[in-house]
């Protein structure tokens, strides 16, 4: 339940400054390489089959890779 | 003056037109960041859509991983070897867009896995939960393949996959499609898409099962995100994923204990998993540097709620360097059927697992990451290094709620990953 309050917490916070109208030319910074969701793919490929063979949840909210993950 | 406003229409239409298709093929302003949302739900999916809203032209990567885990303590061993898995990691993926409006995507994997693993878990003279692990001449191989073609329109994205993951007594093949559809000047992107797997396990034999039989699984996903520019320095995505599998969802290669008979992890047959995933991202203009928050809830029909919180900082160093720590942590209870071990009269027909993987348990991970931008010194396009370490550690005592009997085999790891990139 802690979990799920930071998570409203969290969109709450985004909702709050919610959505000023950013003209196309204006998106320059959301551009950037380190505001991406995943930075680097295929680290983050691999980080989630770990976790999909180590833990019981979905990792990144899919499964990551194909395989048993029986170990 | 109609005429006159007519071209001037028809003109602004050709130049947005142009913009969209150079703004899809080099993947920069909003459409880069918001192309990964929510395909980055579906199997298969989610590593081609990063890959393809980032990169332009032709890409090449290649990725080595060092997996270990640490070994386990001899107190918690009652049999089998305390060396527990070490895995080697090859990954290469390949980015080639067709014309304007097509991309193709090719993915293999291939890993190589030794040491021993937990099979069973007794328990000890004094009642304690004890592992009985198995020999460490485990040795296993996984080489997984996935292509993707994507059609890439002027206001949307749509992609089709297939994919194998092959191991000597496991196959399984996916095939996922979808969607992304922009509005709100591009402000917005609500994605969605389905997937299907069909599996098959064919186990060794083992001294408890010398003639085991082959087993089938299906599962299929349903998901759909939709993600948001909030100002011009964060933006946020939302997503949930409907995830149903059918058939043996067992592990062939673990037992249970049940009054001192052992007796074959038996799971139900079926299961569905609902995760609900926010993601939020924040520039700081001053720092130079983005912060990074994503929260997962995960629930699903076997009796299991997870948690996981994911905090970091991507620094910008000297616009060559980036570094990044950051922190997660996981929260997971118990299935329903799990227990470290049974009392006696466990029937074969039973569900019950002692699996370390469905106890209730928490784990805190530490990663760094160092990123750094070679492009201008070896003159290729996106030419990029990146090096990440992550420590991982689990035990009762992370767990959100309180635990009455921790499961001996709880793993802890480590992982060193050095990716290479370029564009050509």
């Amino acid at each position: 339940m802690q979990g799920l309050k930071l998570a409203l917490l969290l969109a709450a916070c985004a909702g709050a400054s919610a959505c000023q109208h950013v003209e196309p030319w204006e998106r320059n910074l959301l551009a950037r390489p380190d505001m991406a969701w995943e930075v680097d793919d295929l680290a983050a490929t691999q980080e989630n089959h770990t976790y999909f063979s180590k833990e019981a949840a979905m990792p990144g909210g899919g499964v990551g890779g194909g395989g048993c993950g029986c170990n | 003056m109609h005429e006159k406003q007519q071209r001037r229409a028809r003109t602004r239409r050709r130049a947005e037109r142009r913009n969209a298709v150079r703004e899809a093929r080099r993947g920069r302003g909003t459409l880069a960041v918001l192309t990964t949302s929510a395909l980055a739900l579906i199997p298969g999916l989610a590593e081609r859509a990063t890959a393809q809203s980032q990169e332009n032209g032709w890409s090449l990567q290649y990725g080595y991983s060092m997996y270990s885990e640490g070994s386990i303590a001899a107190s918690k061993v009652s049999a089998g070897s305390r060396q527990r898995y070490d895995i080697d990691t090859h990954q290469f993926r390949l980015d080639a867009p067709i014309g304007s409006h097509i991309s193709l995507g090719f993915d293999v994997a291939y890993e190589k896995m030794t040491g021993a693993s937990p099979w069973l878990i007794e328990p000890n003279l004094a009642g304690d939960p004890v592992v009985v692990m198995t020999g460490a001449s485990i040795v296993d191989a996984r080489t997984d393949f996935l292509g993707s073609v994507t059609f890439v329109g002027e206001k949307s994205r749509t992609s089709l996959t297939g994919g194998a993951s092959l191991e000597d007594d496991y196959t399984s093949i996916n095939f996922g499609f979808g969607r992304e559809k922009d509005f709100n000047e591009k402000a917005s992107t609500f994605s969605w898409g389905v997937s299907f797997s069909t599996d098959e396990s064919d186990p060794r034999a083992t001294s408890f099962t010398p003639s085991p039989v082959k087993h089938k699984k299906k599962s299929g996903s349903f998901s759909m995100g939709l993600g948001q520019v909030i100002d011009r320095v964060s933006v946020a995505q939302t997503s949930i994923v409907l995830l149903y599998a059918d058939g043996f969802l067992a592990d062939p290669y673990k037992l249970v204990s049940s009054g001192g008979v052992n007796l074959v992890d038996r799971r139900p047959g079926t299961r569905t998993q609902v995760a609900w995933l926010t993601r939020y991202r924040r520039h700081i203009e001053r720092a130079h540097g983005s912060f990074h928050a994503d929260y997962q809830l995960n629930w699903d029909t076997w009796g299991l709620l997870a948690n996981t919180v994911e905090l970091g900082w991507h620094q910008e160093l000297f616009r060559l360097f980036t570094l990044a720590p950051s922190v997660r942590y996981y929260s997971q209870s118990s299935a329903d059927f799990y227990a470290p071990y049974f009392a006696a009269g466990l029937t074969a027909a039973q569900d019950a697992s002692s699996d370390y993987r469905l106890s209730p348990y928490g784990a805190i991970a530490f990663k760094l990451r160092a990123d750094v931008n070679v492009a201008e010194l070896i003159k290729l396009p996106h030419a990029r290094i990146g090096l990440q370490y992550e420590h991982y550690q689990s035990g009762g005592e992370f767990a959100l709620s309180k635990v009455g009997t921790e499961n001996p085999a709880l793993v802890d790891f480590s992982v060193m990953m050095v990716t290479l990139k370029t564009g050509f």
